[in-house]
């Protein structure tokens, strides 16, 4: 120790330890960013990601007739991080020009029972609870809350995709579940 | 204020003088950057540490979920490539940073006593290490980890007398599924960790029992140093170059993508990592009953050595040029396991790759015409729906056993030429363009399978896959990929060729299967393509085979591939052409001889091998089915960051060099 701190005591060895304390310093914060940054980024990314819309490829549009609704299945392909579940849907699609097209949720608004169309009448009813809807929506009689729900919808090259997505039901607001 | 709190921990815990005990230090002959291999060596477990708990972020132990999670986190995580590339090179660092470790510490004699206690502890902690690199391979859940898993737990069971009951306990059970991944997990994330924390600490406290040894050389020993800050800089300059050169090889050699394991999978031979590699190479000198010998007996008289080696060698001489007999020791066993892994680098073991796959792979005791037979079986990729003596698919019936089937040259032939002739529903192409010269070649190879190979030799014409060889138990059939939704199971009724219902038209393919999202192996897919693929598709898929009654009159190449089914994303990609994999289609055209047959639906191909084939035709496309979706930063750009802020710091400390010593001077002056 006694020489350790002679040596110590010298300017130059001091300087020079000095130096080297400092130069640790810089290594080991280098260091810490290098991985640290990686590491925080790894959390931070996911968390904040954009929720993607999932199109999924209907039908082709010239396919649809024209004025009537029509019951599409497609598949959709939902995932969560690496959980990939591929799931058949199935929407009502009315077809009014080849571009003016509405995809309706076959969940009725009331309490999520599947509805149907009733050529005769011309209206979409449901048969649980008997809520009424017209071609476009509305409600035409029962107790349902609110019109059918809409799903996002685009049409590219002729081809019509549609986005799922699933409302809450039984209030008059359209809240995505 | 940073002072009174050191304070305030001080009258609680003595910090400051356990920080001093841990750093002062006198170092005999002063610091050397050829002492930096030890806290080189504790840089990298504490990078493994660290990006091992990140990689639970995001990894889930699971035979369904493992390779997928693991994916996820390296293509869709931001800085996952990093974090999982950096464990990946890590654990391959260290086995090289611990044997030049161990080389020093043995050349410099260092595990004399008395710091026979440190020596033992690091005994230890290789042998730690080792279960670490063990236990870490299976867990991506991938082909070449669940291989290396099989293989090393099944060298395990060669032990005498223990040997199954340690398997067992290795895997929870006989074979590897679940309970084995759960273990090797448990294993390899808290039980050895724990154990190896434990003894670090005891080779650290032994280590600063009685401070590093120093030259062997009195006249050197003369003149020392500190360890705090001298030998810690050497140390932290070397850390910071390895940190350095491990971002370069996550940059420039990402890990593979081994693709998902398939225990199904007969067309991958597996071989060792480089670090296990001279052990492989030292088992072929005890084939048979002696097995156990190179299994266990060198490893554990290996251990043996570095366990007594303090005892053995008493003498306090550390001049390793006074140590001859120590010294040639070492170089023998250096010599040895050098020369051990260099010639199992070089060796091919026997498989696909070395075309012993294929049924016309040896034939040595066929007659000529058989042989030939053998040939064309293989070209027109037979193998793709019958199994021949324990490989190729499973569509069509089994055809190892064929001579005893009793069926005539005749029948046979016809078979080939229009099996509907037999079977109205069969869904075999006919192959109607053979010569006569052709179809008995092939008929005299099938009526050999069976009779050339008494019982028990029946896969003497193949060479089996090398995983084969330990273990007899066949693998488990727990494949943790789903199938496609199937209406039903095909039926394979004996003596026809027929088994599967009619192949669904293109216009109405059910949705993609789960091989779609999942990233295969394309090296892996190229074997399975000219396995599967090749004798329709052409050799990579340049096509040019041709197919009578279709409309286009060929089958279309896959490489370069339709655009209908190109996209630059590897998930559209590869879904389009999931469906025709898992479906099959029929040509357009009045009355196509050939037709894309259905490999997934029927289970012919595993969708672990669907998405190995996935992944090589994109890649004979110019889309890797790898590819990194959120890097954070691309990891070229991150390694030209980490190389610019190291040449940043080394400027701004030179300014800080000139700037003390200038004012030390002035001081002085």
């Amino acid at each position: 120790m006694d020489e350790r701190s002679s040596q110590s005591a010298q300017p130059a060895e001091a300087t020079r330890r000095g130096f080297f304390r400092i130069a640790i310093g810089f290594l080991a914060g280098v260091g810490g960013l290098v991985l640290g940054i990686p590491l925080v980024g790894s959390l931070i990314g996911p968390a904040f990601r954009k929720k993607r819309a999932r199109w999924s490829r209907a039908a082709a549009v010239a396919d649809l007739p024209e004025g009537t609704p029509t019951v599409l299945s497609f598949t959709d392909r939902s995932s969560d991080a690496y959980l990939r579940e591929t799931v058949t849907r199935n929407v009502w699609v009315v077809r009014r020009s080849a571009t003016d097209v509405t995809v309706y949720s076959p969940i009725c608004t009331h309490l999520g029972c599947r509805y149907d169309w009733e050529p005769n009448s011309g209206h979409f009813v449901c048969p649980c609870h008997g809520s009424v809807f017209a071609l476009d929506g509305k409600v035409l009689g029962g107790p349902a809350p609110r019109p059918l729900d809409t799903l996002p919808l685009k049409i590219e090259n002729g081809e019509l995709y549609v986005e799922w997505e699933r409302f809450e039901p039984g209030i008059p607001k359209k809240i995505p579940v | 204020m940073f002072d009174r709190i050191v304070r305030w921990v001080d009258e609680r815990i003595p910090l400051t003088s356990m920080i001093r005990q841990g750093l002062d230090e006198e170092i005999p002959g002063g610091a050397r950057f050829a002492y930096t291999l030890g806290s080189a060596t504790l840089a990298v477990f504490v990078i493994q540490m660290i990006t091992g708990v990140w990689q639970l972020f995001y990894y889930v132990p699971t035979v369904d979920h493992a390779y997928d999670s693991l994916n996820y986190l390296r293509t869709d995580v931001p800085f996952g490539w990093l974090i999982h590339g950096l464990h990946y090179w890590g654990a391959n660092a260290i086995i090289v940073l611990v044997g030049l470790h161990i080389a020093r510490v043995f050349i410099y004699g260092a595990y004399k006593a008395p710091r026979e206690l440190t020596w033992l502890a690091g005994v230890v902690l290789l042998l730690v290490t080792a279960g670490l690199v063990f236990t870490g391979a299976p867990l991506p859940w991938d082909e070449r980890g669940y291989w290396a898993a099989e293989v090393g737990t099944s060298i395990a069971g060669t032990v005498p007398f223990l040997g199954d009951a340690v398997k067992r306990l290795l895997r929870g059970g006989d074979l590897m599924g679940q309970l084995a991944l759960s273990r090797m997990f448990v294993l390899h994330v808290a039980i050895l960790p724990a154990i190896l924390l434990a003894f670090l600490a005891v080779h650290l406290a032994a280590f600063r029992r009685f401070g590093s040894v120093g030259p062997w050389d009195e006249a050197k020993r003369q003149r020392s140093g500190l360890f705090w800050p001298d030998q810690v800089l050497k140390d932290a300059i070397v850390a910071a170059f390895l940190l350095v050169f491990l971002i370069a090889l996550c940059a420039y050699a990402s890990p593979p993508f081994a693709g998902p394991a398939d225990p199904l999978d007969t067309s991958y031979v597996p071989k060792p990592e480089w670090n296990f590699l001279f052990l492989y190479e030292t088992l072929k000198f005890f084939p048979g009953r002696l097995e156990p010998l190179g299994t266990m007996g060198i490893p554990l008289i290996g251990i043996l050595i570095l366990v007594l080696l303090p005892f053995l060698d008493r003498s306090q001489e550390r001049n390793p040029v006074r140590r001859p007999f120590a010294m040639a020791g070492g170089a023998i066993w250096v010599g040895a396991v050098v020369a051990l892994t260099i010639i199992g680098y070089r060796s091919h073991p026997g498989g696909p790759e070395a075309g012993s796959r294929a049924p016309g792979g040896s034939h040595a005791r066929l007659s000529q015409s058989a042989r030939e037979g053998a040939t064309l079986v293989d070209s027109l990729g037979c193998t793709g729906c019958h199994t021949i003596n324990g490989t190729g698919g499973s569509v069509g019936p089994d055809l190892s056993n064929e001579s005893r089937q009793g069926r005539s040259r005749q029948w046979l032939m016809d078979q080939i030429r229009d099996p509907k002739s037999h079977d109205p529903g069969s869904i075999m192409p006919s192959y109607p363009s053979l010569t006569k010269q052709q179809l008995n070649q092939i008929v005299d190879y099938l009526q050999s399978l069976g009779a050339a190979n008494p019982p028990g030799e029946g896969k003497a014409t193949v060479s089996p896959p090398v995983r084969e060889a330990p273990d007899p138990a066949p693998p488990l059939r727990q494949s943790p990929v789903v199938p496609p939704p199937a209406a039903s199971s095909p039926s394979k009724p004996s003596g026809a060729i027929h088994g599967l219902g009619p192949l669904p038209p293109g216009s109405s393919l059910g949705p993609p299967g789960r091989a779609a999202s999942v990233i295969g192996s394309g090296e892996h897919g190229a074997i399975l393509f000219r396995l599967y693929c090749a004798s329709c598709h052409g050799p990579e898929g340049k096509g040019g085979i041709p197919n009578p009654g279709s409309a286009g009159g060929a089958i279309p190449p896959l490489s370069p591939i339709d655009r209908k089914f190109y996209s630059s994303d590897p998930q559209t990609f590869a879904t389009n052409i999931d469906r025709i994999l898992q479906y099959g289609s029929i040509p357009k055209g009045p009355m196509p001889e050939k037709k894309m047959l259905v490999f997934g639906m029927t289970n012919s191909l595993t969708q672990e091998e669907i998405a190995d084939l996935e992944a090589y035709i994109l890649e004979r496309n110019g889309v890797d089915r790898a590819q990194v979706l959120h890097p954070g930063i691309p990891p070229k750009i991150f390694f030209y960051l980490t190389m610019a802020a190291l040449v940043l710091i080394a400027g701004v400390l030179g300014g800080v060099w000139a700037r003390m010593r200038a004012n030390a001077r002035k001081n002085a002056s």
